[in-house]
């Protein structure tokens, strides 16, 4: 910085005295040349300074952007075109797409956790979105306290996924009075032995999608109730002065005004739900058997519990890319310009 | 359509009041499903172990007691995952709130080359899944020995709650007028006095939406926290584990550390939650 700044200072002194001989003969007013090149001298002092701050002010950004986020990407895309194992130290080999070819064709964890994860988007999407769309637009229709309302159903989003892991493990659990059992019990269906509905095969992922759901509609809740308010009342007066029934009202007028945001949630939820990583892991440990084996968890497990990092790389980037691609696929196939604003 | 509508005539008054009416009940009963699993989880703290696993069980408990409470908070391990939490989570909101007005106020209201693609990057990584982050982390982590280490979890998370912090801050740097920083530098005012003395106070409400969006993100954190940390947890790390040793038989003291582990967080949410709603819409409808 202070080479940089000497080095300035030396060029503008030499502008000076050679464009100031030439003038003082022409015009013969010298301190005329000394305040021009010192306003000279100080604008350039003010870029360079201007130039340093905005470097120091990008400082902890790219610091941590490089350091923990682009580095680390990079890495773990050399890694899943390598067959590392436990050590990405040890010698290893490049097998290029090769490691992606074995995942994808011969890897069947790899293909139920696929299955798994497809059932549990697809149930996740159709719960969160009715959920929060139908709330949404009843919550718009009140007056009288929405804010308490809001509160409740935003409370969910606040609670660590572990802890919501936890209270509907215990809600449905087979051991103690949960409530499930419990109610099934006063309404003499209960069963002996009590239903496990996390210890069975047959409902853990959809035990995995309420809880996750419980969770995730007060996040679409705030973007349809959003959009809900951007529509302005004179439409929807306008609407039921033209003897719209609600109905009506809602399926011609408000739905269609909505179609961003509800693109936005759509994209939101699917996202979300490939990102499954800790009911399973507090909840069921990807089973019972298979039966909750996510990507996200099957990547983790890989690494982690297997130490194969190169598989674990390869899924996560199968993941990621998939990620990307529904959301490319929602913003730009459907309506691309009202999606990009919002 | 609105009750307060006085020019409609009776019946249709009559009607649209009937069906508001209906609404509330319908949204009442929703917020009562939702509150639900929290006020179980409650009142399951509360009960004594009998309670909980008697033969013919009743749904609201016979009587209540802090048994639960009192085990868990005079055990050692809870308290000390407890602080983890704490000086983890609250060391990220501070460097995230630093850096992410640093960089926020460079991309809202400076203008250099490659900005909307530094800006695009960082916005990328909201949508990329954070195990991609996660084993070179890991094994950079492990050669520099900080694993077990609050700082080995608060870099990873400040790197991955940035991206939040700037969407806000950018967006609310963009709002101040260039004029008052014309008028700043003109009086003499260096851009970092600019930003830390002037612009704060401005930005106050951005900061506390980054500040409580941060907050619940870090709190709820497991990914990292649990392949990182294999000794010093934090709390949702410590919350899996115990649901492991538990085994289903301790379900009042799962529930107290349930309502313990809550309570920082909602008390926040309470306070703070139209910054956090307004910073969450903002970075969803953005992102």
């Amino acid at each position: 910085m202070m080479f940089l700044s000497r080095e300035g200072r030396v060029s503008v002194a030499k502008g000076r005295t050679a464009h100031g001989r030439f003038c003082q003969e022409r015009t013969g007013s010298a301190m005329d040349e000394a305040l021009a090149a010192q306003k000279h001298r100080m604008r350039a002092r003010r870029r360079f300074r201007e130039r340093r701050n905005l470097f120091l002010f990008l400082l902890p950004t790219l610091f941590f952007v490089v350091v923990f986020l682009a580095f680390p990407l990079l890495s773990s895309g050399y890694l899943s075109l390598t067959d590392v194992r436990a050590n990405i130290f040890e010698p290893h080999k490049l097998i290029g797409l090769k490691g992606y070819y074995q995942t994808i064709v011969k890897d069947s964890f790899f293909h139920t956790a696929m299955r798994n994860q497809t059932i549990y988007a697809v149930s996740y999407f159709f719960l969160t979105f009715s959920c929060s769309l139908i709330l949404a637009i009843l919550i718009n229709e009140l007056r009288k306290g929405v804010e308490i309302l809001q509160v409740i159903f935003y409370l969910p989003m606040i609670i660590p996924l572990s802890i919501v892991g936890g209270i509907f493990l215990w809600i449905f659990s087979g051991t103690g009075n949960g409530f499930y059992n419990l109610v099934l019990n006063h309404l003499g269906l209960g069963q002996s032995p009590p239903v496990n509905v996390y210890g069975d095969p047959r409902y853990a992922l959809f035990g995995l999608v309420i809880a996750r759901s419980w969770k995730m509609t007060g996040f679409t809740l705030i973007i349809f109730l959003a959009g809900l308010k951007g529509i302005s009342k004179e439409v929807r007066e306008a609407a039921q002065i033209d003897g719209a029934s609600f109905r009506q009202e809602l399926f011609r007028v408000v739905l269609p005004m909505l179609r961003p945001y509800l693109l936005i949630g759509v994209v939101w939820i699917l996202i979300n739900s490939m990102k499954e990583f800790d009911l399973p892991a507090v909840m069921t440990f990807g089973g019972p058997g298979t039966a909750t084996l996510t990507l996200y968890y099957r990547a983790w497990s890989l690494a982690f519990e297997y130490w194969e990092m190169g598989k674990s790389a390869q899924v996560s980037y199968i993941t990621a890319l998939l990620i990307l691609l529904v959301s490319w696929v929602f913003n730009r196939i459907f309506k691309p310009e009202t999606a990009q604003r919002g | 359509m609105k009750g307060s509508d006085q020019a409609a005539p009776p019946a249709v008054k009559n009607r649209t009041s009937r069906r508001t009416v209906v609404i509330f009940i319908i949204v009442v009963v929703a917020a009562g499903v939702f509150l639900f699993p929290l006020l179980w989880m409650l009142l399951t703290s509360l009960r004594p172990r009998a309670d909980i696993y008697k033969a013919v069980p009743t749904i609201i408990p016979e009587a209540f007691n802090f048994d639960n409470y009192r085990y868990i908070l005079t055990q050692e391990k809870f308290p000390r995952f407890f602080l983890n939490s704490v000086v983890i989570t609250s060391s990220t909101v501070l460097i995230v709130l630093f850096s992410s007005l640093m960089g926020g106020y460079a991309l809202g209201m400076r203008r250099f080359r490659g900005q909307n693609m530094l800006f695009f990057l960082v916005t990328l990584v909201l949508a990329i899944p954070y195990i991609m982050y996660l084993v070179p982390i890991f094994v950079m982590e492990m050669y520099l020995d900080l694993r077990n280490t609050w700082l080995g979890l608060i870099l990873p998370y400040v790197a991955l709650n940035l991206p939040w912090g700037l969407l806000i801050m950018r967006g609310a740097f963009s709002t101040i007028p260039l004029d008052l920083k014309d008028s700043a530098t003109i009086d003499g005012c260096s851009e970092f006095r600019f930003v830390f003395a002037i612009c704060t106070p401005i930005l106050k409400p951005a900061l506390a939406a980054a500040t409580i969006i941060t907050f619940v993100f870090v709190w709820e954190e497991f990914l990292f926290a649990s392949s990182i940390n294999v000794r010093n947890y934090t709390l949702p790390v410590y919350f899996k584990f115990l649901l492991v040793e538990t085994q289903g038989q301790e379900w009042g003291k799962v529930g107290a550390v349930v309502v313990v582990t809550i309570l920082p967080v909602l008390i926040l949410f309470l306070v703070f939650r139209n910054f956090f709603i307004k910073g969450l819409s903002e970075g969803m409808l953005k992102g």
